[in-house]
């Protein structure tokens, strides 16, 4: 009989979690199928349906809600992108199952990547750049640069095939601590502005490719952000941010911005736990 | 005619250590934009790391290259950088522009050489009074 092991568990109990946290930690964001595919196609049809509703033409059928949205390049301009977005983005804030369905897709990898108390965004974010749009980008940041928590991750859902400049990028955890590294200067001693800024890590960010039916997970410390879109077809995708409940909150609060969605028992126990008043009493006299 | 754009400039840092999240500066920007009859273009945020003005810097230099961009409206006119000889650079950089600064807090539109020297003197006294010591006037 073999002596019990002394090591703790690890933060994972199985090789898939291994590899998501090696990956995390060593290069900065996990790709991983989505957990929950039945939920994955829900959200689509979801968006379908208020993209085809907002647009005046009927839906498409089930098995061309991708061919769908990545041809919406054919059917509006870029100036009428953002009010299809804001419509969209209503309808999706509109269901009460969305976030629920949102966190099924990675509920065992955020398990393992950040906890299992878990805070989550409150308003699921939707994205979408149509080839050679200029004017939805997101530019070259890190959450946490923009009051975010550095607790917090990101899980980036695409709804359509993304590749190369129709995903987003990101700077790899080992460039950046080359190149910023923490409490130095580093390259923002020369960049003035956020494109000087991109200039300086341009050759060392990656385009993560993402199929639709994966998701990934990424840590929003690292620098990221996306580029015109030069792919044939339109990306379309959803982000959400996750924390550990009790982990420290920045500008992002508990409450505006985040919710406590896997409080556990022992957490609500403790949190309303109260111990009994002892009344304050005379001193008590010498017994005759 | 269509109107001239105007880029919105948020934080991510505490105002004289008060904190206003970013969804109600952007609020206090897109009010002032739409009583003023300005066409408000997506905020900019500043980065959280003390004495970073890369997104304000990037903001001018967007204004510069662009034709269609007028000015910014920025959340408060504090949150400009301390330096005035910083300020100063902005200041000619926007005239040159032809570009017009808003402060949506205090309502201020800085334009030209007199809107400057107004605005300055207001950061100068906040300045003052951020450095001096400040009495108790509790009884």
């Amino acid at each position: 009989m073999t002596a019990p092991s002394e090591r703790f568990a690890g933060v994972v109990d199985d090789v898939h979690g291994e590899r998501l946290a090696a990956a995390l930690l060593e290069r900065g964001w996990a790709r991983q199928t989505a957990e929950a595919r039945d939920d994955l196609e829900a959200i689509r049809a979801l968006v379908v349906e208020l993209a085809a509703s907002h647009l005046a033409i009927d839906p498409p059928a089930s098995s061309r809600h991708g061919e769908f949205l990545d041809g919406l390049g054919e059917r509006i301009a870029v100036d009428a992108l953002n009010d299809l977005r804001l419509a969209v983005f209503r309808g999706l804030a509109a269901r009460t199952w969305l976030r629920p369905a949102v966190f099924r897709l990675a509920r065992r990898a955020l398990e393992v990547l950040v906890g299992n108390e878990l805070a989550m965004q409150r308003r699921v974010n939707l994205s979408i750049q149509m080839p050679g749009d200029d004017s939805s980008l997101l530019p070259l940041h890190a959450d946490s640069w923009s009051g975010d928590s550095p607790y917090e991750i990101v899980l980036w859902m695409p709804l359509v095939d993304c590749a190369r400049t129709k995903s987003l990028f990101i700077l790899p955890r080992p460039a950046q601590e080359r190149l910023l590294p923490a409490g130095e200067p580093g390259i923002l001693a020369a960049a003035r502005t956020v494109d000087e800024l991109f200039e300086r890590v341009e050759d060392h960010v990656q385009f993560v490719d993402v199929p639709f039916g994966d998701v990934l997970l990424f840590d929003q410390n690292l620098l990221h952000g996306n580029r015109v879109n030069r792919e044939a077809t339109t990306r379309w995708s959803l982000n959400c941010r996750f924390k550990g409940l009790f982990t420290p909150y920045a500008d992002k609060k508990l409450g505006e911005f985040f919710e406590p969605i896997t409080v556990r028992p022992m957490s609500r126990l403790g949190m309303a736990h109260r111990f009994p008043k002892v009344p304050e009493t005379p001193p008590r006299e010498p017994t005759p | 005619m269509s109107r001239l754009a105007l880029r919105g400039y948020i934080g991510s840092r505490p105002l004289d250590g008060q904190r206003v999240p970013q969804h109600v500066q952007n609020l206090v920007v897109r009010d002032y934009a739409a009583r003023h009859g300005l066409e408000y273009r997506l905020s900019a945020a500043e980065y959280v790391m003390p004495g970073s003005y890369l997104m304000l810097e990037q903001v001018l230099a967007e204004i510069e290259a662009s034709a269609e961009l007028q000015g910014l409206i920025a959340y408060s006119l504090f949150m400009l950088p301390p330096d005035s000889r910083r300020r100063d650079a902005i200041w000619r950089r926007l005239a040159a522009a032809g570009a017009v600064f808003h402060a949506a807090v205090e309502e201020l539109a800085v334009a030209g050489a007199d809107d400057v020297e107004r605005v300055e003197t207001i950061l100068s006294v906040h300045g003052a009074l951020a450095a001096a010591p400040s009495p108790s006037f509790a009884i």
